[in-house]
Formats: C-alpha cells, sequence, structure tokens
C-alpha cells in the first residue's frame, strides 16, 4: 500500500516508498498466488469475545503439547531401533538397547526422550481438562456439535498414541502391559479377536507386534490426529470462541435479559459494553 | 422490527438467530485474536512446555541413580524397566495411568462371564454417551446453574473415573513369596483335599498370582481369570496339564505363558489342585 503525495515527493520519502515495496514484495508475490496471507490475517485479527477467560487457553495448551509430542518424536524416531531380536553381543533386545542408548548416551537425549514420556502425560491431561472446560461452558450446543465430536475422536486417537507407545521401550512393564490391551481389545465381540490377532502381527507379541505398533504410533495415528486438529481448529476459527455462560456481557446473549443502561442512573450500574477498554468501545451503535 | 410473530419458533430457529446475534455481538464489541487472546495462549504454551521439561529434568535426575543403573526407580520411575521377557511369570504388570480405570473395571466384572462388559461395554456405552452429548442436550441453555442434570453428570462421571483410577493405581499386586502364607487359608475356605496341597503351595510359588486372582489374592490386571472355582467346571486332569504345557494350543489366542518347563509331576499337582479348587466356602 503505496503512500499517496499530493506535492511531488522528496528524495527522502521516494526512498522510503521504494523500501515499502520492496519489503511487501514478498507478501504481495504469494498473497497474490495463493491468498495465503489474508488468511492468516484474517486468522489473526478475526474477533474474539472480549470475556474470553483463561481456561480458554487449555486447547492451545493441549496443541502446544502435541507440537511437543510431534517434534521429540521425530527425534527419538532417528535413533530408535524397533527390533525386538535379541543383540548377539550383550543378550538384551535391539529395541530396549536403543531405549538405554538415548537416554543415557546420546546427547540431550535424557531431554528428548523425557519431554516425549512425559508430555504424553500431559497431552492427555489437557485434552481431558479442555473437554471439561467446553462441557462447563455448554460450547458443544448449537452449532459446534460437529466439533465437540472431533474433539472426542482426537482424545481417543491420542490415547491410541498412549497405548501405543508404551509398547515401544520393549520393556517387561511395556511387555505386559500390551498383553493386557491387546487381551482386552480380543474380549470384544465379532471383531474383537480378529483385532487381537492384527495388532499382536500373530498368534503371540513379538517382533512383527513391535513394528506395527511403531507404524500405528509415528504414522498412522499421528496422521489421523493432524488432520483431525487440523479440522478442529478450522471449525473453531469459523464458528468463533463462546463466552463464559456465567458472563454478564456474553456475545449473543438474550437481548431481553441485557439492562436498560439509559434511565435509573442510580440503582442501573452502567455496564460498559467492553472490558479492557479497546478500539471498539469508541462505536457506541457498534450493534447492527 | 416488524410485528412480533404469534407462533412460538422453533428450538432450531431460535438457535439460528442466537448464532446470528453471537456473529453480530462479536464483530461489534469482540477484541481481535491478535494481540489479546493469543497473549494469553502463548503464555499458557510457556507454561506447558515448561511443565514437561521440569517433568523430564525430574525424572532423571531422581532416577539416574548410583552406578548409573537404568531400572533405578526415582521419584518418577526409572529411566526403563528390564528388558521384556515372554518367559517370566512373576512382572506384576503396570499400564500407563490414564487407563487404570480400564484395568480396575476388569476387577469389577467376573470373568469370562461378564467381562466384555467390563473390557468392552462400559467404555462403549461411556464413549456413545460422550459422542452424542451435544445431540442428548440439544437446549440452549448454557448457564451452569440451570443445567442441574448436565452439572450432577459431570460431578459423577469426574468422581467414578477418579475413584477408578486411583483404585487402579494402589490395587494391591501380591507378590509370588507372600502368596504362600495364603495356602493354609485357602484350605480352610475351600475345603481342599491333602493331595492338592503341594499343588497349592506351587501355585502360590509359581507366579501364578501375578496374573490370576484366588481367594481374593493375586492381580487380575492381566485380565487372566480368577480361579477360585476352576474346579467347578470339571475341564480335567489331563486338559488343565496340557493348558499348562502350551495354553494357547489348547485356548487359541491365550496369551498365557508356557509352563511345560515345571515337569510332568508339578505339572499334575498344580492340575489336582485347580480341579480341587471348587470354590471359596
Amino acid at each position: 500500500m503505496a503512500t499517496t503525495y499530493r506535492r511531488t515527493p522528496t528524495k527522502a520519502e521516494l526512498r522510503r516508498q521504494r523500501m515499502e515495496e520492496l519489503v511487501n514484495y514478498p507478501l504481495d508475490w504469494l498473497e497474490e498466488r495463493s491468498g495465503l496471507v489474508g488468511g492468516v490475517r484474517y486468522f489473526l485479527f478475526r474477533n474474539v469475545p472480549s470475556d474470553v477467560n483463561w481456561m480458554q487457553t487449555l486447547g492451545s495448551a493441549a496443541l502446544t503439547a502435541f507440537l511437543v509430542q510431534a517434534i521429540t518424536g521425530v527425534i527419538l524416531a532417528m535413533y530408535y531401533t524397533p527390533s525386538a531380536s535379541t543383540d548377539p553381543a550383550t543378550g538384551k533386545p535391539v529395541a530396549w538397547e536403543s531405549i538405554v542408548n538415548i537416554t543415557d548416551h546420546v546427547t540431550m537425549g535424557w531431554l528428548v526422550r523425557g519431554m516425549h514420556k512425559w508430555g504424553a502425560s500431559v497431552f492427555i491431561i489437557l485434552m481431558f481438562l479442555h473437554m471439561g472446560r467446553v462441557f462447563l461452558f455448554g460450547a458443544y450446543k448449537y452449532p459446534r456439535e460437529l466439533n465437540w465430536i472431533v474433539g472426542v475422536l482426537i482424545l481417543v486417537m491420542g490415547m491410541m498414541e498412549g497405548f501405543t507407545g508404551y509398547l515401544l521401550p520393549w520393556d517387561q512393564t511395556a511387555y505386559w502391559a500390551s498383553v493386557v490391551g491387546i487381551n482386552l481389545n480380543g474380549t470384544a465381540p465379532f471383531l474383537g479377536p480378529w483385532l487381537a490377532q492384527f495388532l499382536r502381527g500373530g498368534q503371540e507379541i513379538g517382533g512383527e507386534t513391535l513394528t506395527r505398533f511403531y507404524s500405528l504410533h509415528m504414522l498412522v495415528i499421528p496422521a489421523a490426529i493432524i488432520g483431525l486438529i487440523t479440522l478442529h481448529l478450522y471449525l473453531v476459527i469459523r464458528l468463533g470462541v463462546t463466552s463464559p455462560p456465567w458472563s454478564k456481557e456474553a456475545a449473543g446473549m438474550e437481548p431481553e435479559e441485557e439492562e436498560p443502561v439509559t434511565a435509573r442512573p442510580g440503582l442501573t450500574r452502567p455496564v460498559p459494553r467492553t472490558a479492557g477498554g479497546t478500539a471498539m468501545q469508541a462505536e457506541p451503535g457498534g450493534r447492527d | 422490527m416488524a410485528a412480533i410473530p404469534k407462533e412460538k419458533p422453533s428450538r432450531i430457529d431460535e438457535a439460528r438467530a442466537q448464532f446470528a446475534r453471537y456473529k453480530a455481538d462479536v464483530k461489534a464489541r469482540g477484541k481481535p485474536f491478535y494481540p489479546y487472546a493469543m497473549f494469553h495462549d502463548t503464555i499458557m504454551s510457556l507454561v506447558v512446555v515448561c511443565v514437561i521439561i521440569g517433568l523430564a529434568a525430574m525424572w532423571k535426575w531422581s532416577a539416574w541413580g548410583p552406578g548409573h543403573d537404568p531400572t533405578h526407580k526415582g521419584l518418577l520411575g526409572p529411566e526403563v524397566d528390564p528388558p521384556a521377557d515372554p518367559g517370566t511369570t512373576s512382572f506384576v504388570p503396570r499400564p500407563d495411568w490414564y487407563f487404570y480405570f480400564l484395568f480396575y473395571l476388569l476387577r469389577i466384572f467376573k470373568w469370562p462371564e461378564s467381562v466384555f462388559l467390563g473390557t468392552i461395554g462400559v467404555p462403549t456405552i461411556a464413549l456413545i454417551l460422550l459422542i452424542g452429548l451435544p445431540f442428548l442436550d440439544r437446549r440452549r441453555e448454557r448457564r451452569l446453574s440451570a443445567r442441574p442434570v448436565a452439572m450432577v453428570a459431570a460431578v459423577l462421571t469426574v468422581l467414578s473415573m477418579a475413584v477408578l483410577t486411583w483404585k487402579g493405581a494402589t490395587a494391591n499386586e501380591a507378590l509370588a513369596s507372600e502368596v504362600i502364607a495364603d495356602v493354609p487359608h485357602w484350605v480352610q475356605v475351600e475345603n481342599l483335599p491333602s493331595n492338592a496341597l503341594p499343588g497349592a503351595k506351587l501355585f502360590a510359588t509359581a507366579g501364578c498370582t501375578a496374573c490370576h486372582t484366588y481367594a481374593g489374592a493375586g492381580g487380575s490386571n492381566l485380565g487372566a481369570p480368577d480361579l477360585t472355582d476352576i474346579g467347578t467346571r470339571n475341564l480335567g486332569i489331563d486338559f488343565q496339564i496340557r493348558h499348562l504345557q502350551c495354553p494357547s494350543c489348547v485356548n487359541p489366542g491365550s496369551p498365557m505363558p508356557h509352563f511345560a518347563s515345571l515337569g510332568n509331576e508339578r505339572l499334575h499337582q498344580l492340575a489336582v489342585f485347580l480341579e480341587a479348587s471348587k470354590g471359596a466356602h
């Protein structure tokens, strides 16, 4: 957006104008060809209700926990070997040894694995808290029903990540907990035995189970989660964020519940329409 | 505004009108996501990352024990447990904490008739209710005080999940060495004949109770059946021995380890004990 001048611009002004065009050029180039700049601008500068609450940061906190899992997971995959066969030199399983190697010898490996291990629990807790917040706020109601369902699916997928990831260290806890978990699946009617067989990759839990869980854990389920999160965010942006239900100035409140601000100044508290005094306050007749 | 329509607008019309009002309100007197809401989101995200790093650090510095033993237990558990060994019988399994509730459900429902209620039934119903929530609760009302049913349901759900998780976390898993002390009690409540006694002692020490419960002792975390009254099924000594030698040969898909290494004499003792177990009286 070049500035327009009424008089002949000075040399300094011309230089400034050229600089602005130079800086904006890549953005304009991108916008002209993709519309992405407008999209990001819409995402950043869209309005949210003025009374949003700290509890409403739980969703983005869960997203952050997921990103931590994604980044640390990619790093772990560079060093981990999903093999249940025994290392002839030490007599220990290869997968178990690679986990010990990551934690004890790889530079900062303990931090990456520790963050992945504990980040998983944090991710699950944040998803539960976020779901609790949405429930309290009644934010699953029209028109956000679909987004509630997407959220539940993300939670289920997250727990499946926990289930499949638990086996990967190939230690006693991992092994026996997976025996139980697969057994539980096996008790389901009709599909159960088939599902248990598929997860095990045979009659017994072994090397096939490990590679299967590894593939599910780092390819299939994460891809599903990323897709679901994208849909979740799209719906959040499209439908907007709800005000806390107890807010005196909740967006979309019934008009008859609003207190008249005009008469009886001694009795009615003149409620300012916007908390925090943003620029919106400058438009008294803002509601159309 | 035109004249007020006489008939009551339908629920969906009201919901649509409210959402249109919401959109207009947010447009007129909302605040931009950046920088206001995003500022809070950023702080919260930083807190989350710090908590994760803090947990990882606490895990490392408390678990890395003397001599750098990777299986040394710290505040938050060991770096790693001993390598997986399908042959062990004495290991007490632990799932991730968010599956404790599921594992505890297994103890409530009796194997094998109703166990599928605990493993699949209750969780599936819970999941269907959870997914169906927006369609079960179709009122527009969002205030907590005007949603008593939802609030009671929420409190009950949180309480029951918390109790199940807590019970699952603190479930007392008896060690094989402690179970042997229960043998005289078994003889008494089960009215075991004297020829079942060697098998009972073997049952207590061979690690069977790591997965099976018997007269209130042992752990059921692996989802293995309770054996208190296994004798009432009259499976026969021969079947019991064949099953102990190779469980998955007799019972396809069984995850139970093979016990052929115990030898024929001891397998026979175990089988006699199991067949004599007609339930606690």
